[in-house]
């Protein structure tokens, strides 16, 4: 994707046009503050976009103001300012920036920065979400698909697995609605998914079983919380699907044609 | 000897431009998991620098009556028996920190550093210089700890060596800790960062590129 009209700020604007439903819900169901801490989130990780396009001569992205609304969505409340801005510096530049860009990194930076805000301040309630602004993660998915900029497999991967524990009773209502929000904000991102299209759908499928598995079993989590740790879990996880999917492929290649 | 050592600079070039742990990266284990608080890691590195200059002058001292089949195994020994030793002696006269230390004193045995000292230098040069540049490594080895030990307990509970530096925000104060800093990952960035650090000003010590990237051509307007 990186001739013609589809490069990378293409998709960027594409993930940006699928997340704006979203975002202005949750502007208008939110909080007082809820402009501001976006602002402020969009401020700093543009700022660390700049000092790398300065010093390593990296072009700044989109992407940034995706980051910024994913941690403004999903970040503990009452932070404070100079709290916020350590957890989305170290997320931005330990995340991403550092592997040259949006694009090379291994993990989302959003996630890098929920995780370690959750890790260094766990005294800080994590925020919960009306069911409407959880909702509005469903046109999200829809654009987003509708454009190509997000994979339908890994959504459907992930809609099975909760359909059937929701089905079952094993997935709470709280839950089920924050996991569909950190599914598109924080797993759709189609730099730190898996490449492969059944990794895809594994991809989703490991997302969704470990939301379920921290719900059912890890005591006192918020639902942002479980979302937050299932996502780095499961972005950590991409490559190792990827892995796996190619060396079954090779497999079976080797079977049916005697060589690769 | 044939060339004269310089000791000076045997001596100083371990401490950054060839530091064991930040160019070398040997020894990191240790150096990740004492480093809670300013207190263990100061007493680890000074248990390690010991043991490093002593074993290099012993091993160095008997360099030409040990058989190169098993060279390891007498090193290991004589390592072994001076950290019992520096063991023993931490037990006796500062319990709480060999308590807080657990058993990464006894891991100085199998540490990479002190293997690598006597196995590379030691046992090829005579007992002088091979004692001044084990201290040298020695004292690189500390510096990192020292760093990253007193970043982790001044950011981890506002503290060094145990007294309060940076006012809670419990009792009164501004300061918040960073629980994190007390966790292990952030032994990881911390260490990161100090070598980033290094090599942005000495970027003769980064490494060399494994791929050449291919060649970007502008895509057509």
């Amino acid at each position: 994707m990186s001739r013609g009209l589809w490069n990378r700020e293409t998709v960027a604007l594409m993930l940006l046009a699928a997340y704006l439903p979203l975002a202005l819900f949750w502007l208008s169901a939110g909080r007082a503050d809820a402009l501001g801490r976006l602002g402020l989130c969009a401020l700093v990780v543009a700022v660390w976009h700049l000092v790398f396009m300065l010093v390593r001569a990296q072009p700044p992205s989109l992407s940034a103001l995706i980051t910024a609304l994913a941690i403004a969505v999903f970040a503990p409340e009452d932070l404070g300012v100079f709290r916020l801005v350590l957890g989305i510096s170290f997320g931005v530049v330990m995340g991403e920036l550092v592997f040259g860009g949006w694009g090379r990194n291994v993990v989302n930076p959003a996630t890098v920065a929920l995780s370690f805000l959750g890790f260094g301040f766990p005294a800080f309630a994590w925020p919960d979400f009306d069911a409407p602004v959880a909702w509005a993660a469903i046109p999200a998915a829809v654009i987003g698909v509708g454009t190509g900029a997000m994979s339908a497999a890994l959504l459907g991967g992930a809609a099975i697995v909760a359909v059937i524990a929701f089905g079952m009773g094993l997935l709470p209502e709280p839950v089920l609605l924050v996991a569909g929000l950190g599914l598109v904000l924080l797993v759709a991102d189609p730099v730190t998914c898996a490449a492969t299209t059944f990794g895809r759908w594994l991809n989703g499928a490991v997302y969704a079983a470990l939301v379920l598995m921290f719900a059912s079993n890890w005591d006192g989590a918020a639902p942002a919380q479980i979302v937050v740790a299932a996502s780095l879990l499961s972005s950590l996880a991409a490559p190792l699907i990827d892995e796996l999917v190619l060396a079954i492929w090779i497999s079976q290649r080797r079977r049916r044609h005697g060589r690769t | 000897m044939a060339e004269r050592l310089n000791f000076w600079s045997t001596l100083t070039d371990p401490l950054i431009r060839q530091n064991p742990v930040t160019l070398q990266i040997l020894g990191i284990c240790s150096a990740l998991a004492v480093t809670t608080t300013l207190a263990t890691a100061l007493t680890m590195s000074v248990s390690l620098t010991v043991v490093l200059t002593m074993a290099a002058g012993l091993v160095s001292m008997i360099r030409r009556h040990i058989p190169d089949t098993i060279r390891l195994i007498v090193q290991i020994v004589i390592v072994a028996s001076l950290v019992i030793v520096i063991d023993q002696i931490l037990q006796a006269y500062f319990a709480e920190i060999s308590r807080a230390l657990s058993v990464y004193v006894g891991l100085i045995t199998t540490n990479c550093l002190v293997l690598g000292q006597t196995e590379a230098y030691a046992r090829h040069h005579a007992p002088l210089p091979a004692m001044v540049d084990a201290f040298g490594n020695g004292l690189g080895y500390s510096f990192v700890l020292i760093v990253i030990g007193s970043l982790r307990e001044l950011f981890g509970k506002g503290e060094l060596f145990g007294a309060q530096i940076l006012p809670l925000a419990e009792s009164g104060g501004w300061f918040t800790p960073l629980s994190l800093m007390l966790l292990a990952p952030s032994a990881f960035f911390l260490l990161g960062l100090l070598v980033w650090t290094i090599r942005s000003f000495k970027p003769e010590q980064a490494e060399a590129r494994e791929h050449t990237p291919p060649l970007y051509v502008e895509p057509a307007e």
